[in-house]
């Protein structure tokens, strides 16, 4: 009885259809399995094991680790790029051609290679099966194809350092016509590497993003309702569709301009005059591959965002002990964050020379997006409240999460209300807000999350005390690189300056750019004690045992720990409650798994709301 | 507990940062002290909000750290609480917003009495022109550009004859005039930007931009590419100069008008090659349609 | 009516909501083949409205003259200038294409493996036929008339890059699906799917909703098309 009550909170949707299709007075009836079970392929050899697998896990690791990698190359070009902004002159093989290259690569590998491909390939791939309680991806196979696809696209990507010309240096907005131009670092073969490399990109993801949202509509296992899911699953599926309509962008303005470079078709390529010559290019509009691109950028900032939302509420709740604060808020929040996100492109547009009259309406979209996010802020911290908090190292990483989020929230409010872009937009203002918000508060959660599922994945925790270090060397070290960046934006400095000091009033910026760079430096260099932890807890770890963290969610219930493929052995799991029933009054543990039948808590006081 | 401590260290800190810093925006040059202003009240309110939900963390930091058997308060939701945070945050939005909106409206809507400036951006560096003595620019087109052209001014247009060339990186304007800025580029996106006068705005080569200051303080004021325009970006700088009337005026007759400079290139017998190479180049691209139009 | 149970279902937008929300799947009884064609075949219209889009901006906002299709796509037949002729017998030949896809959808469910697998050919055929008058069209632009991507003598550059590029694209989905017809009237054929036979790479047994998610797939190839015409030959 007491369960039937809180599902009624949760979704009443069980409670009905419990009580109409038969289950009479059973109060543990799930309703009967709809599809057949899934017929899987077992690797047998190692290639088909560890290589071209069609285990959804051993994807999302192979995903996580070339993530990984290209993200350690994006890390060398940011200590790279400081040690120019911080120490000019020093280094006198950072050239300003050198340095733009590094700009560009830099943002690209770390908003698309390394953000999106570790969140949606990675952790996607890894808990979508086991949180909704199916065997596998829908499509092992396509879903294979994916990563295979993906892995080219960076092989491609990190190619493009090895032709002639170098990368390009375009910045990560590719804009045109500078991006396709003499006069821009790699403007040859590097921008069509980089072009060909999103293209693979967009086609690879569609493949993973297709089963992954497939999975979760069409393969939950019995009792598994949509408001039943885990946040991490809302956030990952919201993202993904997210993803699937907003890359087709990408696709359509990377093929457009390498037409413009390799057939000289003039897309975006209005008439030009360089060096005294006309070039042959006639009537495009640059403004045009801005939409696009924007349309793609937008999205794309989400695609990033709400997975670490959905993460980042769950290990809220597990480490606070306590239910998730405002679950089916949450939910919305999340789907109406990412239907808005459709209609704000423009916002990154304010200065470009679009019509004006724009400014009105994507002011008004970006700000009433910041409603639903400001909603899940405070719904982070109610989880907090009243909780019984075990401060992690995975607690530290969701507490730097809100801290560095909320922040970067606030500059965003700044940045999207049109009048005070204008001053502010191209500055640096705009550097710290997105790597406060999108750069650091993504990278928490994704620190967060590693620590918190290593255990399931290897079996053995990683370094309490390593961990800790890392934690706060990179919060606080984060945190002094961007905090102080955002007044450099307010005297006005601009972005993408390689050298900046002549200007007069500029020069006070010296003692702070340097300081900005030793923190980089040190913030860097702290990751490589996360990856020491990674490899010694590998083999020397603490054993983790089954559910070492007490959590309710599925992933953790698996019979065998790591998961073996097919996850679930015999039976698939059944589903009779959400994951966040901690701490209910009058249950014996302070937490209930989602398989716990009503029938075995029967004492135990489900809330009703 | 200490963990607690840091984080507070952390928004004491911050605040007490934003408080003494010493990096600050520059004294501003021109009428859009509005546009501080919504900066400050985003500050307050924005700042606020950073403040009471990081303090409200810490308490929750200090106050319900782990301990074996406390008991946890077992509440999914509370509407009441949740409606009342969505209207309150609602509420703030609105009151960024509306006045963005309105300080917006007045960036788009350039005064009547502005003077026009033509600002022609290439890489890397900047040229200007100024309408003469009617007051209005003449039209131009960046295919008409070439050696005895340098802006692509229409010949045909009466309007373009007296305007004034400045081929330099340094511009005068005159205080206390609203100045409507026209953006035009040759190659690739720039934007014009100068710091105190907190305004700016692409320059899209193929289509003209415009926005408007006032400037309010006699000075010389560094200008900025802000849009990254290739390797030479972070060197495009240029010059705004604000005299008061006199001083302007003395600038501008040192320079010549669009129809003598002209006449200056013939007078020195430079012009005819020039226009048969440019007038080439035309043709060559043209040449496909033409011959079709003729069949 | 006579299943008492039905009665106490919720009706209207709240019946809706909960069956959408209920436990395992979705969109209850649609296949997963078919589920993913139809969120591809949405990602795809993205793909799509996005050329079209991009068209119709700088077509709009281009200074040259934008060139008359209907001259430009004419034939001439005995000497009489026949406007978009080609097109209309295109159009045609993709859209019966799309009738005869859906006859073998309904013989494919039926188990009819001969009937199923004639029309997935004479499809197949359709389509071929469709992807070669195009071949005809592309090539009467470029060598008769010398449009080429980057300029053309009729007027806006953009004319020639817009058009080959959106139906190169959407000729390239043809062939793609001509291709996968031609694979599965073999496997009609062959009777994997009364077999349940495993497919080569994915190992995954054939069913005859294989041969309804590739008719998703062609039908919305068909319907692009019909936007395609539109936009390019009758605007």
């Amino acid at each position: 009885m007491s369960d039937d009550l809180n599902i009624k909170k949760t979704s009443s949707i069980k409670t009905k259809s419990s009580s109409v299709s038969g289950g009479g007075t059973d109060i543990d009836y799930v309703r009967p399995a709809e599809l057949p079970e899934q017929d899987l392929y077992h690797g047998h050899s190692f290639i088909t094991k560890w290589i071209f697998c069609q285990d959804a896990k051993v994807i999302g690791i192979q995903y996580t680790l070339t993530a990984v990698f290209t993200g350690v190359v994006g890390l060398i070009l940011s200590w790279m790029m400081r040690m120019q902004l911080g120490f000019p002159e020093l280094f006198p093989f950072l050239t300003a051609e050198s340095y733009y290259q590094m700009v560009t690569m830099h943002g690209m590998i770390m908003v698309v290679y390394l953000l999106t491909a570790l969140f949606l390939g990675g952790f996607g791939n890894y808990l979508i099966p086991l949180m909704v309680g199916a065997r596998d991806m829908v499509f092992p196979y396509v879903n294979m194809i994916s990563f295979w696809m993906f892995f080219v696209a960076v092989v491609v990507l990190m190619a493009s350092f090895f032709v002639p010309g170098g990368p390009t240096g375009s910045g990560w907005t590719l804009y045109p016509p500078q991006a396709i131009l003499e006069g821009t670092p790699g403007s040859g073969y590097g921008i069509l590497l980089m072009l060909i490399s999103l293209s693979l990109f967009v086609i690879g993801f569609t493949m993973g993003g297709l089963n992954y949202v497939i999975t979760i509509l069409q393969a939950r296992t019995r009792g598994m309702t949509l408001m039943r899911m885990p946040l991490t699953i809302w956030g990952i599926f919201t993202a993904t569709v997210l993803a699937l309509l907003a890359f087709p962008a990408l696709l359509v303005s990377s093929i457009m301009m390498t037409l413009d470079k390799v057939l000289g078709t003039s897309f975006f390529m209005p008439t030009i005059i360089k060096a005294g010559e006309m070039l042959s290019y006639d009537g495009g509009s640059p403004i045009l591959f801005q939409h696009l691109f924007w349309f793609f950028g937008h999205p794309e900032v989400y695609i990033v965002a709400l997975p670490a939302f959905g993460i980042v509420s769950d290990l809220l709740s597990v480490h606070a002990r306590k239910n998730i604060f405002g679950y089916r808020m949450m939910v919305w929040a999340i789907v109406g964050i990412g239907a808005l996100s459709f209609f704000v492109w423009a916002h990154h547009m304010y200065v470009s020379g679009m019509n004006p009259w724009f400014g009105f309406f994507f002011a008004s979209t970006t700000l009433i997006i910041a409603v639903p996010t400001a909603l899940k802020v405070y719904n982070w911290i109610l989880t907090l409240w009243r909780g019984n908090i075990r401060l992690t190292t995975v607690m530290l990483f969701c507490l730097g999460f809100i801290v560095t989020f909320v922040n970067g929230g606030i500059t965003g409010i700044f940045l999207g209300n049109v009048i005070v872009d204008v001053p502010l937009s191209d500055t640096y203002f705009v550097i710290a807000h997105f790597h406060m918000v999108m750069g650091i508060a993504p990278l928490m959660v994704i620190f967060g999350a590693i620590y918190h599922w290593f255990p399931l994945i290897t079996g053995r925790f990683l370094d309490e005390t390593l961990g800790k270090w890392h934690f706060w060397v990179t919060f606080l070290g984060a945190y002094s690189i961007y905090f102080p960046m955002h007044y450099l934006g307010f005297i006005g400095v601009p972005r993408r300056y390689f050298e900046m000091y002549d200007s007069p009033y500029m020069t006070s910026a010296v003692g702070m750019n340097e300081f900005i760079s030793v923190a980089a430096f040190i913030v860097g260099a702290a990751q490589f004690i996360f990856f020491y932890n990674l490899v010694k807890s590998i083999r020397l770890g603490k054993p983790a045992g089954k559910n070492p963290w007490k959590a309710n969610s599925l992933e953790w219930l698996t019979p065998q720990v790591p998961p073996e493929h097919g996850n679930w052995g015999e039976k698939l799991p059944v589903v009779h409650r959400w994951a966040y029933d901690f701490n209910v009054p009058g249950a014996k543990k302070d937490y209930i798994t989602q398989t716990t039948p009503p029938s075995e808590v029967i004492e135990a006081e489900v809330e009703k709301t | 507990m200490w963990t607690g401590l840091v984080f507070l260290a952390v928004i004491i800190g911050s605040i007490a940062f934003h408080v003494w810093t010493p990096w600050w925006w520059t004294d501003i040059a021109s009428n859009w002290g509005a546009m501080d202003d919504t900066i400050i009240l985003t500050f307050w309110i924005g700042g606020g909000v950073f403040i009471l939900v990081c303090l409200f963390m810490v308490y929750c930091i200090f106050k319900f750290n782990y301990k074996e058997g406390r008991k946890v308060e077992y509440k999914p939701e509370d509407k009441k609480l949740e409606v009342r945070l969505t209207w309150a945050t609602a509420l703030g939005v609105a009151a960024l917003l509306a006045p963005g909106l309105l300080v917006w409206n007045q960036y788009i809507k350039v005064p009547e009495n502005s003077i026009h400036v033509e600002v022609m951006a290439w890489q890397w560096g900047w040229k200007y022109r100024l309408p003469g003595e009617d007051g209005v620019l003449g039209t131009s087109s960046n295919k008409k550009i070439n050696d005895d052209n340098p802006f692509g001014i229409n010949e045909d247009d009466p309007n373009g004859k007296d305007d004034i060339l400045i081929d330099s990186e340094e511009l005068h304007i005159a205080n206390n005039r609203p100045v409507k800025i026209l953006l035009r580029s040759i190659d690739v996106l720039h934007n014009f930007y100068v710091p105190q006068f907190r305004a700016k705005m692409d320059a899209v080569p193929g289509m003209i931009t415009y926005y408007w200051f006032e400037p309010n303080k006699i000075g010389e004021y560094e200008v900025l590419c802000a849009e990254y325009c290739g390797v030479g970006h972070y060197a495009m700088r240029g010059l705004v100069v604000v005299d008061n009337q006199e001083d302007y005026n003395k600038w501008l007759a040192k320079h010549e008008t669009f129809s003598s400079f002209i006449a200056k290139r013939k007078k020195e017998g430079l012009i005819n090659e020039k226009v048969v190479k440019i007038n080439n180049i035309l043709n060559t691209k043209k040449s496909i349609k033409s011959e079709k139009n003729v069949r | 009516m006579s299943d008492p149970t039905l009665d106490k279902l919720p009706g209207g937008f709240k019946g809706m909501s909960e069956d959408i929300g209920s436990d395992q799947t979705t969109f209850k009884g649609v296949n997963w083949g078919k589920a993913m064609m139809w969120i591809f075949l949405l990602s795809d219209t993205f793909v799509f409205s996005c050329f079209l889009v991009a068209y119709m901006k700088v077509r709009a906002s281009v200074t040259e003259p934008w060139p008359y299709p209907s001259e430009v796509f004419g034939l001439e037949v005995f000497g009489v200038p026949v406007p978009l002729l080609l097109i209309a017998i295109m159009t045609f030949v993709l859209i019966t294409s799309s009738g005869t896809m859906a006859l073998a959808v309904k013989y494919g469910y039926e188990k009819n493996r001969k009937m199923c697998g004639l029309f997935v050919l004479l499809t197949a055929i359709g389509g071929l036929t469709f992807v070669g008058m195009q071949a005809f069209e592309w090539s009467k632009l470029i060598f008769h008339d010398g449009v080429r991507p980057w300029g053309n003598p009729f007027g806006a550059e953009q004319f020639g890059a817009f058009f080959f590029m959106i139906t190169g694209f959407h000729g390239t989905h043809v062939s793609i699906g001509v291709i996968f017809l031609f694979i599965f009237a073999r496997k009609v054929y062959r009777g994997d799917f009364d077999t349940g036979r495993r497919g080569y790479f994915t190992t995954m047994k054939s069913d005859y909703v294989a041969i309804e998610i590739l008719g998703l797939y062609w039908h919305f190839v068909d319907l692009v098309w019909v936007f395609i015409f539109a936009f390019f030959y009758l605007w």
